[in-house]
């Protein structure tokens, strides 16, 4: 199968690869990159625990082929904290207790993160709104939302 | 003095909210789950062959096309793995050997260099099946006109507590017979009878099932699974393969939600099968999402009948309890959740005189595994819901039904044991005055109508009688200590608590402890399975002995270097205190070179390691025919939870305006990990009353994706969630704690459909309770036109 | 029984530089060949091996397609890679065609709307597509390049059935134009799914009402509703109703009505037909009240 050539930033990092042309972005950060904090729920766009940011919008990356990205920047779960400093909603859900197995988190966070980032001063409507396609098994929301509640303050 | 607050400050590990000890790792996306594992370029691509059948004989396997595909590495089929496999019931083969008994059962497994070329591989595996007739019902499988799932029934192996039917499809049958049932029925005043469905459901771990096997040359087995029992996984599909436990090697990372799902062996066998068919590549498995819907556990269908009567007071006189539940095509782990719900089958209430028939049915559906609540939920569903219509019969409101039926100490259960301390009481109000039980009902506008629900549930861990935790403690330079524990943290905070309870038990801060993870089968000590909401209780008591058994060296070790009495000597926050001289030393200079003695004479002690264990000693076993016996279970969660609701009346909808969910922990060792549990629990609780259903259809399961299977979101649990739990302790718990997993979702169901029934007077027969059905129930009854 | 593939099926992506080559290459290779935005349809249909596809044609970087404009005189245009949450938080959509902004806004997930489009939505051709009944309500045309080049197709003749187009081979959807909304027109979208929001639709109300000298009533209404029929479904009898006589909350509920008695839905996984025609009578009721609601009072 051809192979595309695409130069991607990822995490403020550029990177030059050759990727299979079903590959997903989601797979290529899993695997072309090691950048594992990206996790797979579905393949299908439905549970949010592939979510990074495109080109600073929240998508799920199982929905996106890698040969698409050409000159895209990218921001995974790793990218979140800088020099070692936590962002605010990872301090905050840490301190809320909005973190059970761990498996959504990832996703979760950039959800929030981009929400944050369109709007400083959501209501909880509009907080469980923004995650509504993050789905988590474990916390039953309470504390996620409450998390994301703290760091709009 | 200054020891003696030191002495507080850690002593209050225990109770307090202490931030996990996974949780860095986890929000920055390095902690590892089985998937994130790196293998290099040598790693095999497991694919399955799924039968398309729900029922058929297995007549031809060819592999012959798939094996000759270039960078195919290995094709099995049931015939290379003829051992049976299973926890309790062993009932069934890696792979599907001379018949099929369920639509997507594994019958032929491909290992190849790309998941491109395995899926080719699968296409070309030809297979012959003979199809017969499928059982999609239960209670047709159970009749004598069912054609046999299992005709060989008769040769499997089972354990001594369960009873199944050679020549049925009856895989257990688990019978109370308590009192006299049929005298009793003339003296209730008031009866109710009624009939439930509860349909399958999945447990959606949003990290699916996942896998990775390797063996090496000399034939041991190195198995990564998304695992909640390792060591039972080493020890059933040793085996199954014939060689010895300690030959295969199970690596547990982090676990992306489990809910019994990833107990016992279900998947996890077949890369190990293929890894013994191309030695020293590593093989991995990895359901997609369609196939973790229905291919692997899946929580059984039940069909209740219900019966239950009471005094003119409201005084419950009897209950007859006839369970048929849909096992599927394997019941291997399954006979046990009739067994429990058998004998857990009065739920938390005192009646006199009972009769339950728990019935495990074979039939041509997926299989039914383990399920957080292992039966409790299902139960509940039909059970509390037949007593709240009693209790609206005998005119009683349901919270003082409840308190006046609930169990109490020292009662005489379903199976004759006696019930120990518990405070389901307070968790009745708890719940009542959160919901302001008394208070008006009023809808907030015309088009919506107004009801509370309120039910109660018990569980105890269901589990074999001699279930045991393992643990060690060892301590390093650095006056740290690292914990070795078997039990697998799948969210639930357990390698927190345990740290909390090592650093309680021992002396040092929570910050100084280590857990040896990943739970590594080579090194970690033994821990039945992560199931049964068991670890708080019996790891906590393993680990805690382990840290006392450590306490003991070190205070041993000091005393003698000091000529002191280890009595006088302590341990707080690190460092080993006198109070009788006031001499103090950290953990840090005895941790292993010991301390020296007097005059250069030698040295004392060396490396500290302490151990522990617990297991269970005075479970007792139970009268095939009257259920009865000294001591049923180790012992009981009880709990409470209740709902405020609204239904709009042009749709069905449901709103919540408000919950409660209050349950009897003993003694919380982490308040806030209690709480998340509690919350956690609800919710999929909440999301199996309203929306969850495995949609079968001839054995097909027609909803086998996110699209048409839904849960629970953010948006659809915007209401206030109270968690006033209760603390009662438990005898022989760590600190009197005891299990609170599985409890939350227990009543979840019952609790709605009763909102449900006090807003509308309709009574669904089971759920998803959705709007659809409820808005369709109102038109029949003519409530709405 | 269903096999998915653990990721996406062999596959080759093709960025083709101009319209022209890009309907050639549709043309040329038939089925094989299919244009994509989103792509959040067809990858999951892939993976299921429901479509088989060889070549996955990328309009997003075509001329026109990244479009979305409004010009007083002309109306609205939205481009064939312009995502829903683009369409949705856009100030001229909101302001100008409130039905389609909550249309868009009420599909799957945030993440989603990132990648799904209007357009994908519409050839999609799902009687379920959300944004369709609004798109339909304010007259939408579509600007279609083909074989033989730009051509434009009303949107009420659009939909053959389930998944179904008048589309040929080799064209490819670049923009739709809305034209301008009628004079103090008002519109609302309500959708009922099973969760409270982000589902599939069981059924879908957009009513769109604004003055009208011609009409009896002085008011015209556009009513179409998602998953009742087998395309998305115009309820004309309801709208006869809403235009023939001053409307009171009895004419509204006899247009309710009308609508219950003319939609066809089917049973499926999300719902039953019983179901979905008392909820094509109650939901097309409130939404029509909140519609004249607000318009009523320029009456």
């Amino acid at each position: 199968m051809t192979l595309t050539h695409i130069t991607i930033t990822v995490n403020d990092l550029a990177e030059t690869l050759d990727v299979p042309q079903n590959m997903t972005l989601l797979t290529m950060l899993r695997e072309k990159l090691s950048l594992t904090g990206t996790k797979n729920g579905c393949t299908a766009g439905e549970c949010g625990a592939c979510t990074v940011l495109l080109n600073g919008e929240p998508v799920n990356s199982c929905m996106v082929l890698a040969a698409e990205c050409d000159g895209a920047d990218i921001t995974t779960v790793e990218g979140l904290a800088r020099e070692g400093k936590l962002s605010r909603v990872q301090e905050a859900i840490i301190k809320s207790g909005g973190v059970q197995c761990g498996f959504c988190t990832p996703g979760m966070l950039i959800s929030a993160s981009a929400l944050l980032k369109r709007d400083p001063h959501p209501t909880e409507d509009e907080i469980r709104k923004a995650i509504v396609g993050n789905l988590c098994r474990c916390t039953g929301y309470v504390r996620i939302v409450d998390a994301i509640k703290e760091a709009a303050k | 003095m200054a020891n003696m607050r030191s002495k507080e400050q850690t002593s209050s590990t225990i109770g307090a909210s202490l931030p996990r000890n996974d949780v860095y790792e986890k929000v920055t996306g390095t902690a590892t789950f089985t998937d994130d594992l790196q293998f290099g370029g040598k790693l095999l691509y497991a694919r399955v062959k799924r039968s398309p059948y729900p029922h058929a004989l297995v007549k031809k396997v060819d592999v012959t096309k798939a094996k000759a595909l270039p960078g195919v590495k290995a094709v099995i089929v049931g015939a290379d793995f003829p051992n049976k496999i299973g926890l309790y019931l062993k009932d069934k083969t890696i792979l599907a050997t001379d018949r099929v008994r369920f639509i997507g059962e594994p019958v032929a497994a491909v290992a190849a260099v790309s998941n491109e070329i395995a899926m080719k591989a699968l296409e070309l595996i030809d297979i012959e099946y003979e199809e017969l007739e499928a059982i999609f019902d239960p209670e047709y499988g159970a009749s004598p006109e069912a054609p046999l799932i299992h005709p060989d029934l008769g040769n499997y192996s089972w354990p001594n507590f369960i009873f199944p039917k050679p020549g049925t499809n009856i895989a257990n049958h688990f019978k109370i017979q308590k009192g006299d049932i049929e005298a009793a029925w003339p003296k209730c005043t008031h009866i109710v009878e009624k009939t439930f469905r509860i349909p399958h459901i999945q447990h959606v771990p949003i990290e699916t099932h996942v896998a990775i096997a390797q063996q090496d040359e000399k034939g041991k087995i190195t198995l990564w699974a998304s695992s909640q029992s390792p060591f039972a996984q080493r020890a059933l599909i040793a085996d199954a393969l014939g060689i010895s436990p300690t030959d295969i090697r199970v690596i547990a990372p982090f676990v992306g939600g489990g809910f019994g799902s990833k107990a016992g062996v279900t998947m996890e066998a077949i890369p190990v099968a293929l890894a013994t068919k191309c030695k020293g590549w590593p093989v991995k498995l990895i359901l997609t999402r369609e196939e973790e819907f229905f291919t692997n556990f899946v929580r059984q269908g039940l069909v209740i009948h219900v019966k239950v009567g009471c005094d003119k007071d409201g005084k419950l006189l009897a209950l007859k309890n006839l369970m048929y539940w849909d096992g599927g095509g394997s019941t291997e782990y399954g006979v046990n959740v009739t067994r429990a719900g058998g004998y857990s089958s009065s739920g938390p209430y005192d009646i006199p005189n009972i009769r339950t028939d728990s019935i495990c049915v074979y039939t041509n559906h997926p299989i039914g595994g383990a399920y957080r609540g292992f039966g409790m939920s299902e139960l509940h569903t039909g059970l509390d819901q037949a007593m709240d219509e009693l209790a609206e019969k005998a005119g009683l409101d349901k919270p003082e039904f409840l308190k006046l039926n609930g169990v109490k100490e020292g009662e005489s259960l379903d199976t004759g044991m006696k019930m120990h301390a518990h405070g389901l009481n307070q968790c009745i109000d708890n719940v009542s005055k959160s919901l302001d039980w008394n208070g008006p009902r009023t809808p907030s506008s015309p088009c919506k109508l107004r009801g509370k629900g309120i039910a109660i549930a018990w569980k105890a861990p269901a589990m074999p009688p001699n279930a045991g935790s393992s643990a060690w403690v060892e301590l390093a330079e650095d006056g740290h200590i690292t914990i070795g524990l078997g039990g697998q943290e799948i969210g639930q905070g357990t390698f927190t608590v345990m740290a909390q309870m090592a650093a309680a038990a021992l002396g040092v801060p929570y910050e100084h402890v280590r857990v040896a993870g990943p739970v590594d089968t080579q090194y970690s000590p033994y821990e039945w399975q992560t199931v049964a909401s068991r670890l708080t209780w019996s790891m906590g008591n393993a680990i805690r002995a382990a840290a006392a058994d450590a306490r003991r060296q070190i205070l041993d070790v000091v005393a003698e270097a000091w000529k002191e009495n280890p009595e006088d000597l302590d341990i707080i926050n690190g460092i080993v205190v006198s109070y009788k001289t006031e001499n103090e030393t950290s953990l840090k200079n005895i941790a292993v070179y010991g301390m020296p003695r007097e005059n250069d004479q030698g040295w004392i002690g060396g490396p500290i390691i302490g151990r522990g264990n617990f297991m269970p000693t005075y479970v007792t076993g139970l009268d095939p025919e009257t259920g009865q016996g000294t001591r049923s279970v180790v012992h009981y969660t009880v709990g409470c939870e209740g709902l405020d609701i609204e239904i709009d009346k042009n749709t069905g909808q449901i709103t919540v305006l408000k919950a409660a969910a209050a349950f009897d922990v003993g003694h919380a060792i982490n308040p806030t990990l209690v709480k998340s549990q509690i919350e956690g629990g609800f919710v999929q609780g909440l999301s199996s009353a309203m929306f969850e259903e495995i949609k079968l259809k001839q054995g097909v399961m027609t909803n086998p994706s996110f699209v048409d299977y839904r849960i629970a979101t953010a948006p659809d649990v915007a209401f206030p969630l109270e968690t006033p739990y209760v603390e009662v302790p438990q005898d022989d718990g760590p600190w009197g704690a005891r299990g609170i997993g599985e409890h939350p979702m227990v009543p979840t169901i019952a609790a709605l459909g009763n909102a449900i029934y006090d807003a509308t007077k309709v009574r669904l027969p089971g759920p998803p309770f959705s709007a659809e059905k409820i808005y369709l129930a109102m038109l029949d009854a003519g409530m709405i036109d | 029984m269903i096999n998915p593939h653990p990721e996406l099926p062999e596959l080759e992506y093709v960025k083709p530089a101009s319209l022209v080559e890009a309907s050639r290459f549709l043309k040329e290779h038939d089925s094989e060949a299919r244009p994509f935005a989103g792509g959040t349809d067809c990858f999951v249909r892939m993976r299921d091996g429901v479509m088989k596809l060889k070549y996955l044609v990328d309009v997003k970087g075509l001329n026109g397609t990244q479009d979305l404009s409004f010009d007083p005189k002309k109306g609205l245009t939205i481009g064939a890679a312009v995502t829903m949450n683009k369409v949705a938080d856009n100030a001229d959509v909101t302001s100008h065609y409130p039905l389609l902004s909550q249309a868009a806004g009420s599909v799957a997930s945030y993440q989603l709307r990132n990648r799904a489009t209007v357009i994908g939505n519409i050839c999609n051709a799902s009687p379920a597509g959300d944004t369709i009944g609004a798109c339909i309500a304010y007259e939408g045309v579509l600007n279609v390049h083909g074989e033989s080049g730009m051509h434009q197709v009303p949107l009420s003749n659009f939909f053959l059935g389930p998944g179904k187009t008048v589309l040929k081979t080799g064209d490819i959807v670049v923009s739709i134009t809305l034209p301008l909304p009628k004079e103090g027109s008002f519109g609302v979208y309500k959708k009922l799914g099973r969760n409270i929001i982000g589902d599939l639709s069981i059924i879908g109300v957009a009513v769109l009402g604004y003055p009208c000298q011609e009409s009896p009533s002085g008011y015209q209404f556009r009513i179409v509703l998602a998953s009742v029929a087998s395309v998305p479904f115009e309820a004309f009898k309801a709208e006869a109703v809403l235009a023939k006589t001053k409307i009171t909350n009895d004419v509204i509920a006899e247009a309710a009505l009308a609508a219950m008695e003319s939609v066809k839905p089917i049973d499926d996984v999300r719902g039953s037909a019983r179901y979905r025609k008392y909820m094509a009578r109650n939901l097309t009721r409130e939404t029509i009240s909140e519609v004249w609601a607000k318009i009523g009072k320029h009456g």
